[in-house]
C-alpha cells in the first residue's frame, strides 16, 4: 500500500487530511460516526481568549455550488477547551492544531500565550480574517505590514509552530504569504472563506453576509496554494472546496503538504475517512510510494 | 445513529403543499425518540446540503416524513418519484421527554404536526391533540390520528374553534386547572411566542420542538442555533442540544 504518512513540523502525521477549522465541532460530535483518530490531525474550532457568543441568525445559507456561513466564531474560549476537550484528544492520541483568533493584537498574543506546548499540539493556526477593531474593522490579514507585525509578535510568545491562515480577500496573496513567512510563520493555511452576500429578491433584503465555502471557491484556493507554495519555503496547508479525492490530490500536486476538508463533511459526514482511504488507493493505482512524492509535483513544469 | 441509503416507497401530496414521504432505509434506524429528526439528501444535484426533517413515524422499518414545500429543497423533493434512492442520516438530536404526568397536551401549528405526530402516536389516548391551521382543508393532515379526536382551530373559522390554536388551548387550560400536565408543542415561532406569553403565569411545563436552517445536523458547524435566556450560553445548537427545548429556556 502507498504510504500516506507525512512529516509536518517534525511530527509524523498518519495522513495529510485534516478538518477545516469550525467544521468538526469540538471533535467529539463526530464520534457516533467515526473517530477523530482517523484524521491526520484535528483542527479546533477558532478559539478566543474569552468565550465568544457568535452571530444572530441566519448563520448559514446554501448557494449554487457553495454555502455562506456567518457563525461569527462562537466558541467556549481557549481555557474551557483545554479543560473540557483537550484530554479527549490526549486519550485518543490524536494530533491537534489549535486555531485561534482575536479582535485586537493583544487578544491574539494573549491567546497564543495561554497555549502551552504539548507533544500532541502540531501547530497553532492563527486566523487572520478577523476584523481589527483598532483599524476600524479592516481584517488583520489584508495588509502585508499588519500581517508581518502580528505574526512576528505572536511568534515571539510561543514555541509552538505557527500557521498563518490567510484570507483570499487581498490584492496579492503571494505578497501577504511572503510577509507571514518573513515574520517567522512556520507554515501557511490557504485559504479562508470568501466574503459573500445573499439578496432575498422577494423581501428586498440582504438576509446574510458571511464567508463563502464549497466547490465554488476551489479554484481560487488552488491558485493561492500553487503560487504561495512556490513563493515561500514553508509548508502550506490547502483548504477550500475540496469535495473528493481528486480535489485532494490536486491540492497536494499544487504544493499543499496537507489538506483540510470543510463543507464536504456537511454533505457527507463520512467524506474525510473516505478521502483518506482513497488517497491510499490513488498512490497504489498510480505507482507512487508515498504521498510526499506528489506534493508540489506541478512545480517542476 | 446511521447514515444509510434509503428507497422512496411513496411521496404523495396530502393536501395543498403538504406531502407525506415514506422511505425504506437499507439499515435499521435503531431506537427513535419522538421529536428526533433525520438529515435527508434531496435526490439530484441541484442542492447539496442535506435537509432536516422531523420523524413523523417509524414503523416496521419504514421511515415517514411529512413536509411542506417551502423552498427549493422541498420543492425538488416534492417532484421526486417512487423508487428513487436517497440517503438518510439519523436519528438525530434530543427528542421529547415524557415525564410522568396526569395529562399530556400536544399542540401543533400547521406543518408542526410533522414534529408532534410520532409523540402523539406513542402516547395514544393519553394525548390531547390541539391543532391549529388556516382552514378546514388542512384537517386532512389529521386523518391518521382522527381516532384521538383532535381539537382543531382554524383562522378562517371554517372548522372547529375560530381563531388561533393558542387561544383554544388557553380556554382548555382554564377549564382544567389543578391538573399535573405538560405541553408538547411544535409550530411557527410566532405561535411559540404567543404560547409563552399566554401561559407564562401558570408556569406549565412545556417542551417545544423548534426548527432552523441546518448544514450538518450533527453539531459540527454551529449554524442552527437557538437563542436562549442563559447569558453564559446564549446560543444553543438546535441539532445537538435541541431540537426539543424547554420553552421557558429559549428566547423568542
Amino acid at each position: 500500500m502507498g504510504n500516506i504518512t507525512l512529516k509536518l513540523f517534525g511530527k509524523t502525521l498518519k495522513n495529510p487530511v485534516m478538518n477545516a477549522s469550525g467544521t468538526l465541532g469540538y471533535g467529539k460530535e463526530i464520534e457516533p460516526l467515526w473517530g477523530v483518530e482517523t484524521l491526520g490531525c484535528y483542527v479546533t474550532k477558532g478559539l478566543s481568549m474569552k468565550p465568544h457568543h457568535g452571530n444572530p441568525l441566519p448563520r448559514i445559507w446554501e448557494e449554487r455550488c457553495g454555502m455562506i456561513n456567518s457563525i461569527g466564531l462562537q466558541n467556549i474560549g481557549v481555557e474551557r477547551f483545554f479543560e473540557e476537550y483537550f484530554p479527549f484528544f490526549k486519550r485518543k492520541k490524536t494530533p491537534i492544531i489549535i486555531n485561534f483568533f482575536g479582535f485586537t493584537e493583544d487578544e491574539y498574543i494573549g491567546c497564543a500565550q495561554k497555549i502551552k506546548p504539548d507533544r500532541q499540539i502540531i501547530a497553532l493556526e492563527m486566523n487572520l480574517s478577523c476584523p481589527n477593531i483598532k483599524k476600524g474593522g479592516i481584517s488583520f490579514g489584508k495588509e502585508a505590514d499588519t500581517v508581518y507585525e502580528i505574526v512576528r509578535n505572536v511568534k515571539a510568545v510561543t514555541k509552538i509552530p505557527l500557521l498563518a491562515k490567510l484570507t483570499p480577500e487581498v490584492k496579492n496573496i503571494v505578497e501577504i504569504a511572503v510577509a507571514a513567512y518573513e515574520a517567522g510563520a512556520d507554515g501557511l493555511t490557504l485559504i479562508n472563506t470568501i466574503p459573500a452576500a445573499v439578496v432575498d429578491v422577494n423581501k428586498r433584503t440582504v438576509p446574510i453576509k458571511g464567508g463563502l465555502s464549497g466547490p465554488v471557491v476551489r479554484s481560487v484556493a488552488l491558485r493561492a496554494v500553487y503560487e504561495c507554495s512556490k513563493a515561500v519555503p514553508i509548508p502550506v496547508v490547502g483548504v477550500g472546496g475540496i469535495m473528493d479525492t481528486q480535489d485532494a490530490v490536486a491540492f497536494l500536486m499544487a504544493g499543499a503538504h496537507a489538506i483540510q476538508i470543510g463543507t464536504a463533511t456537511f454533505i457527507d459526514p463520512y467524506k474525510i475517512p473516505k478521502i483518506i482511504e482513497e488517497l491510499r488507493e490513488y498512490l497504489d493505482v498510480h505507482g507512487y510510494a508515498g504521498i510526499e512524492n506528489i506534493i508540489g509535483i506541478t512545480h517542476d513544469q | 445513529m446511521v447514515d444509510t441509503e434509503a428507497q422512496i416507497i411513496e411521496n404523495k401530496n396530502v393536501v395543498l403543499d403538504y406531502f407525506l414521504l415514506r422511505l425504506k432505509p437499507a439499515k435499521t434506524m435503531g431506537k427513535i425518540m419522538p421529536g428526533q429528526f433525520v438529515m435527508l439528501k434531496i435526490p439530484g444535484n441541484e442542492v447539496f446540503l442535506r435537509r432536516p426533517f422531523s420523524i413523523y413515524d417509524y414503523d416496521m422499518g419504514i421511515l415517514t416524513i411529512m413536509y411542506k414545500v417551502v423552498g427549493k429543497g422541498t420543492e425538488l423533493l416534492s417532484k421526486t418519484g417512487k423508487d428513487t434512492l436517497t440517503s438518510v442520516l439519523g436519528p438525530l438530536g434530543n427528542g421529547f421527554h415524557v415525564n410522568q404526568r396526569d395529562a399530556y397536551l400536544t399542540v401543533a401549528g400547521g406543518i408542526g404536526i410533522a414534529g408532534i405526530h410520532f409523540l402523539v402516536k406513542s402516547l395514544k389516548e393519553k394525548a390531547s391533540v390541539f391543532f391549529g391551521c388556516s382552514s378546514h382543508i388542512e384537517t386532512a393532515l389529521l386523518e391518521d390520528i382522527a381516532n384521538l379526536n383532535p381539537m382543531v382551530s382554524t383562522l378562517d373559522g371554517s372548522y372547529g374553534y375560530k381563531g388561533n390554536v393558542v387561544e383554544m388551548l388557553k380556554n382548555h387550560l382554564e377549564t382544567t386547572e389543578n391538573i399535573d400536565r405538560e405541553i408538547f408543542v411544535c409550530g411557527p415561532e410566532g405561535m411559540l411566542k404567543n404560547l409563552k406569553t399566554s401561559i407564562n403565569k401558570n408556569k406549565i411545563s412545556c417542551q417545544a420542538l423548534v426548527e432552523e436552517r441546518m448544514a450538518c445536523g450533527l453539531g459540527l458547524c454551529f449554524g442552527c442555533v437557538k437563542k436562549t435566556i442563559d447569558e453564559n450560553e446564549p446560543y444553543k445548537r438546535v441539532c445537538k442540544e435541541g431540537p426539543v427545548f424547554d420553552l421557558w429556556e429559549i428566547s423568542l
